[in-house]
């Protein structure tokens, strides 16, 4: 029961924050600047999270796994495809595992 | 990203011959799929550890649509399997989810004048994913807000869906996926490539550079809140040197 009960607090409180920019009409100019940079902020914070944190604490990459982002983010920014940044990411990633195994 | 031209014949008048309804939701389907490679190794990954929970696997598998947000949701199963607080699991659970008002902020004007139920409806799918997806293709300027609607919609269906169904298959059929095939690297490997095409001005640069450098630093911060927090210091940070640069164009030295 407890479960559920968080379960759903949880779901009901998300919906909340995911509905109130479609609900309060009308946002304030100046908050035009600041919301153009959430993008770039927050992803880097998400990517960050991913390949720089473990165990909580901070922690360098291993060598595949940061080859294969950069290969990602380098084939990305030459074609503008993130398809075909993930494509070539692994291959990197998996030929880099096997050469520093 | 593939990118769909508004099919226009006249690109300088307003009545222009728009692509269809259904040509826009396919656009928006496309353009989510690398996304959707990223999120399905974390929805099996979800689903055959909510096999093997003790906890109640109705309520576990209800978790999906429920709070549809991976961190989010991982967050509150582990905490309640480890028999936490419900209080301090629902606060720490919103706390990882907090982003998503930002998401919702940049969003939700270029719904403006849809109507309410609609907008109330498109808000379910408001996350990392279709924020990153959308706004960009929105911000070509060429859809109109018809357009908008049938992209976001094909954009999130198609995300939702592989996200429930992933999660759906591994739970019932118990998959387990191979520790060396790395499945774990699609989601980053997907998001690099979003940082690589949102970085293109030294501020959005400068604030993805603060949003990793935070994270990375704040890793203990109490609560999963370190994305959070990062995310914020990313914006601030981009604000400032932006300001500057304006500065800088408005008075020459």
């Amino acid at each position: 029961m407890t479960a559920w009960l968080v379960i759903l607090a949880v779901g009901l409180g998300t919906y909340a924050f995911r509905a109130v920019g479609f609900v309060v009409v009308g946002l304030p100019a100046w908050t035009q600047r600041p919301l153009a940079f959430v993008s770039p902020a927050a992803l880097g914070a998400l990517v960050g999270g991913m390949l720089l944190t473990g165990h909580g604490h901070a922690e360098v990459p291993a060598l595949a796994e940061a080859g294969a982002v950069v290969a990602a983010f380098v084939t990305v920014r030459r074609t503008g495809n993130v398809g075909r940044g993930i494509l070539v990411g692994f291959p990197v990633l998996w030929a880099l595992t096997w050469l520093t195994g | 990203m593939n990118r769909v031209t508004s099919g226009t014949l006249h690109p300088a008048t307003d009545r222009e011959v728009a692509p269809s309804t259904a040509a826009l939701a396919r656009a928006g389907a496309r353009d989510m799929t690398p996304m959707v490679l990223g999120i399905v190794p974390f929805g099996l990954a979800l689903g055959a550890m909510m096999a093997s929970s003790d906890l109640d696997p109705w309520a576990a598998f209800a978790s999906a649509p429920l709070i549809l947000a991976g961190a989010a949701q991982l967050t509150t199963l582990q905490m309640l399997e480890a028999g936490g607080n419900p209080v301090v699991i629902v606060a720490s659970a919103l706390l990882v989810n907090l982003r998503i008002l930002l998401y919702s902020a940049s969003l939700a004007p270029w719904f403006g004048g849809v109507r309410l139920r609609l907008r109330l409806l498109l808000a379910t799918s408001v996350i990392d994913q279709t924020h990153f997806v959308a706004v960009p293709r929105f911000e070509q300027g060429d859809l109109d807000r018809r357009g908008r609607i049938a992209y976001y919609t094909g954009a999130s269906v198609w995300l939702v869906g592989a996200w429930l169904g992933s999660q759906t298959a591994a739970m019932v059929l118990g998959a387990e996926l191979p520790d060396s095939a790395r499945l774990d690297m699609a989601a980053p490997l997907a998001l690099i490539g979003l940082v690589a095409k949102s970085v293109g001005t030294r501020p959005a640069a400068v604030g993805a550079a603060i949003g990793a450098g935070v994270v990375a630093l704040g890793a203990g911060l109490p609560f999963h809140s370190a994305t959070l927090v990062a995310t914020l210091a990313g914006i601030t940070g981009a604000v400032v040197l932006d300001a500057r640069r304006r500065h800088d164009v408005e008075t020459p030295s």
